[in-house]
């Protein structure tokens, strides 16, 4: 990537010829005024994708839910895991309930940027060169071990993951949307791998790691994942509209100026924090708000609470977050010192404070 | 989403959250470091200081508390500075040790030592002086005390040696309860040696400071095991209540089976009293007390033949020497078997006997009371010894209680005329009696030489008593005690004719130090005033039957007798309102001329000491007499003030919690003003948040509104969901969606709701699943309330908290940058 390619961003997209067709529906989202949901179909819409999803996934309800709130919030997700614990499962479960276009890169040391991004092609008869999308210019984005790839393959993806548009020889090309790129990591196999430096992972909004599943649960796949892949039964039930139409709904929910306070209260907590050498970063707080956002928006709401703040605080800030050395010695895991964090930072002062001085705010502001 | 699955991802939240509650939160540790030491060191200094109240009693006044709070302060303060500094423990000690030595010396040997404060020869020889004097004073007096400078050094020394002690035992040692032993020897002092035992003042505040010193032990407790709040189980309070329970029932049980422990209640009566119940060791001192105590104990009945009630005495006092007064023992004179007592001096002129028939009952004393002067007395068990100069009768084995007995007693008949002739220089009478003591401040004799004028003895003690019948003085049980001259001695009485308020121990010793300083042998006698009518009759043997009178601890009495030869000793009155005035000494008589002896048309006035009874005596406005017919009206007035007083008070935290209540769920709170109506939700969440507070269900400031109700909904606090408490759940779950909607929602989008019902559900749901202690708790004292009103109080003791530590952390700063500096210059060099 030079800077050549990065001062192209702001020119006019040009649509090369023999550019596959984008669904339509996905490239409304940036220029006209999407389409709405109500807050019934939402809440139809989301529990028929949950409910697909947990046929396929057994007891794994919260990953599932957490993709999706990912997904809603336009972000994307890291999942990172022990091997064959579900990740690449999800992924597809994911992009499969949704009717729209999916790929997989199977990342390996030897895969090329242009493998992922797309690559211009001369064309004899037409003596044009031809841009042949790559496998990014889907919907949904599975990334399989992403930390096997080399840092020049990871960088292309990661671009777009971040601009939603890929440029090649100087064009940019915007991706489809929704967009959302489900990359897994294997922490285990680490040799001869690039795992992924902190400013990288931080381009994604959360990180979640699956766990084993339950006794129950795991008797059940045992005996429903005998036969056939439970993959092939997966129909989708919303379209890549619908989706749109979701993702705009969440963007519409209410942020109250104290939900404000509390999100930045708890980011400042982990700057100035003595068990962190890092602490999260003002666009993990944006992601997190965007992601107590869609929490909100899945739980029936149009205002965020601060129980979603917290609810996705966790999977959103643990992985860009690092701890001082004298923390990880002693034990701590940055989940428990986000959650230590988060227990220190009172809800709303004056809430907590009671009538007579809340009226006297009110009436001096 | 269904509620259902609302509150399963909560409770999953709960979970995940409940670890990290256990976990001290870091700014914890580090603030309670800070003040620790200084509220230790305060609350020791507060014990000890209320401790050493219960000392006023033991001590005379309260002149000595001043140097007392100074030195405990100073040692306290010291100790917590040295500790706040985070000096070794044994230098802590010695620091105090060190600052206690410095402000004694600063205090009591300013003029001996160097600087001010710095120890010297000098010094060490005043200390040997006034350690003397303290001993001389606690060998020869009896309490209360003097505080002379002897006295209060030693008793600042001690306390300030407790401090120590208790910090040692209680911060660095870890053991607050034990450090409860040096309360406990403080207390030891006047509970030994007051008749009243500890009082009630010392006792509760020392109570007070002890238990402060308990709970910071435990507050800022340095093992976090320990710190109370984590755990808020109910066993302890049970525990608590039983002990407690036992403890009281041990106080009150234990006296009954331990003879000597025979009266009252823990903290008072029950101290070591070996001659029961009315007596200490000095009746001129117990004798206030008994008069100002409304019981009316140690009831005595007699029965006399004499025309009129008689004064029944037990002891005098004939030294007017020392600090305080007390009956002579003169053992060496008694002689035994009172069945036949006679005078050493002789009485001229005509005899009047009497027979009076008296039965002590519960009423305790080494002394006999009889009328003056008895000529034999019978009925008496055990040994009974007399004292021919004084013919009191005391006894060797056994006491006045319980004792039936008949006095024969005789009197001159006196007369005006006759005591008028009695100008002889008395000749029989032992030297002691007209001993003036060596003491005496100028202005006592100078008012004894304007008062008694020239004339006969006689005219002269009808002249002092009248000066101390007059309208200048007044009688009064409190005035000494509130102007701190209470008790006796001549100090006490040259205050007493300065402030002119008193009661009969004061006149009386007036009128008896002027009497000898006038030339007439006087002493003092302590008994019984004549009291009242019974009603009944008593059959005398021989003499037919006569009324009953009965006198009690409220008729105590002192009074003056003067000796005039020829006649022997005569009892005057010189104290307004109380007893009677003999027609001898009445002004009234004297410019009659008139013989009158004692007369029979007298009697009916005498029963009792009601303003007809001395009608020339102008009423004093604080006296016995104007309290008669007002007392009873005032005394409701004030009784009804006082019990709706303490109702108030009582009812006061519940009042103000229903206040807070209603306020905040009045319908017209959110419709008053148009744009506000969302506030409602606001309030009644507030209430909420502190129903559940009442209702022991704690809360932290980190917890969300949701994260709140659903534990609410999940604890005990308010039942099962479904069935009865279906109202209070829902209720809950209703506040809390509107409460979110207002708090975090879209402005101006909330309706109205009814919040006041909602509450209410709650609430009839919290009490139901309530135990009664607890729900007694949320009624009375609830803790919303008394939470707020405790950290407005400890406002003012945080800020100085502080303020100290504060200075403390600069002072060590500074202190650091010296020593550095220096090191610094001597590694340059």
């Amino acid at each position: 990537m030079d800077a050549k390619r990065h001062s192209a961003v702001d020119e006019p997209l040009v649509q090369r010829q023999g550019f596959p067709a984008v669904p339509a529906a996905g490239n409304q989202l940036n220029g006209h005024k999407p389409r709405m949901m109500e807050t019934e179909d939402f809440r139809d819409a989301s529990e028929r994708i949950l409910r697909a999803i947990n046929t396929v996934i057994d007891g794994k309800s919260e990953a599932a839910k957490l993709a999706l709130t990912v997904l809603l919030a336009q972000g994307h997700l890291l999942v990172e895991d022990v091997p064959g614990v579900g990740k690449t499962l999800l992924a597809k479960t994911l992009a499969r309930t949704i009717d729209c276009s999916v790929s997989r890169i199977q990342f390996t040391p030897d895969l090329l940027p242009s493998d992922v991004t797309g690559v211009s092609i001369y064309n004899q008869s037409s003596r044009l060169f031809e841009f042949r999308p790559g496998a990014v210019f889907a919907n949904i984005v599975i990334g399989d071990e992403i930390n096997r790839a080399s840092a020049k393959t990871q960088s292309a993806l990661l671009e777009c993951m971040e601009e939603h548009q890929v440029t090649v020889d100087g064009q940019s090309y915007r991706l489809d949307e929704p967009f959302m790129v489900v990359a897994t990591q294997n922490p285990i196999e680490m040799e001869g791998t690039y795992p992924l430096p902190e400013a990288q992972r931080d381009r994604f909004m959360a990180r979640i790691s699956m766990g084993y599943p339950d006794k129950e649960s795991e008797i059940e796949m045992l005996e429903t994942h005998q036969a056939v892949s439970p993959l092939a039964r997966v129909v989708s039930v919303v379209t890549a509209d619908d989706v749109a139409a979701m993702i705009a709904t969440v963007q519409q929910v209410y942020v109250s100026p104290s939900i404000k306070e509390y999100t930045v209260a708890i980011g400042r907590a982990s700057r100035d924090s003595a068990r962190l050498r890092l602490g999260a970063s003002p666009r993990s707080l944006l992601q997190l708000l965007r992601a107590a956002k869609a929490t909100a928006a899945l739980d029936g709401r149009d205002f965020v609470l601060p129980d979603d703040v917290i609810a996705v605080a966790e999977p959103v800030l643990a992985h860009r977050i690092i701890l001082d050395r004298k923390a990880a010695s002693s034990g701590d895991t940055p989940q428990s010192v986000i959650r230590g964090i988060i227990s220190g930072i009172p809800v709303s002062q004056d809430v907590v404070a009671g009538g007579r001085q809340r009226d006297q705010l009110r009436r001096s502001g | 989403m269904t509620a259902t699955s609302h509150q399963r991802a909560l409770s999953g939240d709960t979970a995940r959250l409940q670890p990290v509650r256990g976990q001290v939160p870091p700014g914890r540790r580090e603030r309670g470091a800070g003040a620790y030491p200084w509220a230790m060191s305060g609350a020791i200094a507060l014990a000890v200081i209320g401790a050493s109240l219960s000392l006023n009693g033991v001590l005379r006044g309260w002149a000595w508390l001043l140097p007392v709070i100074t030195v405990v302060m100073t040692v306290a303060l010291t100790l917590a500075l040295l500790r706040a500094l985070r000096a070794q423990p044994l230098l802590v000690t010695l620091g105090g040790l060190v600052s206690l030595v410095l402000i004694l010396v600063f205090t009591f040997f300013r003029q001996q030592s160097f600087a001010g404060f710095l120890p010297t020869a000098d010094t060490m020889s005043q200390l040997r002086r006034l350690i003397r004097r303290a001993g001389d004073t606690v060998v020869s007096e009896s309490a209360p005390v003097a505080p002379n400078i002897g006295i209060v050094l030693v008793t600042c020394a001690c306390l300030g040696l407790v401090v120590v002690l208790m910090d040692a035992l209680a911060v660095p040692l870890g053991m607050p309860v034990t450090s409860g032993i040096g309360l406990l020897a403080i207390l030891v002092v006047p509970a030994t040696i007051k008749p009243l035992s500890v009082g009630l003042l010392g006792f509760l505040a020392t109570a007070a400071g002890y238990l402060l010193i308990l709970a910071f032990s435990q507050w800022y407790a340095p093992d976090s095991r320990v710190q109370s709040g984590a755990t808020g189980n109910s066993g302890h309070l049970r525990r608590t209540a039983v002990t407690g329970i036992i403890a009281l029932a041990t106080a009150l049980v234990l006296p009954l089976a331990i003879p000597g422990f025979d009266h009252g209640t823990f903290p008072q009566g029950s101290r070591l009293n070996p001659w029961g119940s009315s007596n200490g060791l000095n009746p001129m001192i117990t004798l206030g007390n008994s008069l100002r105590n409304p019981s009316g104990e140690g009831r005595i009945t007699y029965a006399t033949s004499s025309s009129r009630p008689v004064y029944l005495r037990s002891v005098t006092i004939d030294r007017f020497e020392g600090e305080t007064w007390a009956p002579d023992d003169r053992s060496f004179a008694r002689l035994v078997g009172p069945d036949n007592i006679t005078t050493p001096y002789e009485v001229q002129g005509e005899v009047i006997r009497e027979l009076t028939s008296i039965d002590t009952g519960q009423f305790t004393s080494p002394y006999l009371p009889t009328p003056f002067a008895p000529e034999a007395v019978t009925g008496l068990s055990g040994r009974w010894t007399w004292d021919p100069s004084t013919l009191t009768i005391q006894a060797e084995n056994t006491t006045s209680r319980n004792q039936q007995y008949i006095v024969f007693s005789s009197i001159p008949r006196l007369t005006v005329q006759s005591l008028a002739r009695a100008t002889e220089q008395p000749r029989d009478i032992p030297a002691e009696f007209s001993q003036i003591p060596n003491n005496l401040p100028d202005s006592i004799r100078q008012t004894a030489n304007n008062v008694a004028g020239s004339g006969s003895p006689f005219a002269k003690a009808l002249a002092i008593q009248r000066y101390l019948r007059s309208a200048e003085f007044t009688y009064s049980l409190q005035a000494p005690i509130q102007n701190g001259y209470d008790g006796n001695g001549i100090s006490v009485l040259a205050d007493f004719l300065d402030r002119k308020s008193g009661y009969c121990v004061h006149f009386s010793s007036a009128m008896a130090v002027m009497a000898r300083l006038q030339g007439i042998p006087s002493r003092i006698a302590i008994g019984y005033a004549p009291g009242r009518l019974t009603g009944d009759t008593m059959a005398l043997a021989g003499q037919g039957s006569f009324p009953e009178f009965e006198v009690d601890a409220r008729d105590a009495h002192a009074w003056p007798e003067l000796y005039f030869e020829g006649l022997g000793w005569v009892a005057f009155e010189p104290t307004p309102s109380r007893g009677v005035v003999p027609d001898y000494a009445s002004e009234a008589s004297t410019p009659s001329g008139i013989s009158s002896n004692i007369q029979e048309d007298d009697l009916l006035a005498v029963p009792d000491p009601a303003p007809s009874a001395a009608p020339p005596v102008p009423v004093p406005a604080g006296g016995q007499a104007a309290q008669g017919a007002s007392n009873g009206i005032l005394g409701v007035l004030y009784g009804s003030a006082v019990v709706l007083f303490v109702a108030l008070l009582l009812a006061s935290p519940r009042l103000v919690r229903a206040g807070i209540r209603a306020r905040r769920l009045a319908p017209g709170v959110s419709s008053r003003t148009p744009g506000r109506s969302a506030k409602g939700a606001a309030l009644a969440w507030a209430e909420l948040k502190d129903l559940a507070k009442d209702y022991g269900f704690r809360t932290t400031p980190s917890e969300t509104p949701r994260l709140f109700s659903t534990r609410l909904r999940h604890s005990k606090a308010i039942g099962e969901p479904g069935g009865l408490d279906d109202d209070g759940h829902e209720a809950v779950i209703a506040l809390t969606g509107d409460f979110e909607r207002q708090e975090f929602g879209r402005p101006g989008d909330a309706g109205t709701a009814p919040t006041a019902e909602r509450i209410a559900a709650v609430r009839s749901s919290l009490k139901g699943n309530a135990r009664l202690l607890v729900r007694l708790r949320a009624d009375w004292l609830p803790p919303s309330v008394m939470s707020r009103w405790g950290s407005l109080v400890s406002w003012p003791f945080r800020m100085v908290g502080r303020g100290a530590v504060s200075i403390g952390r600069a002072l060590s700063r500074t202190w650091r940058r010296v020593i550095r500096s220096v090191h610094w210059r001597s590694w340059q060099q």
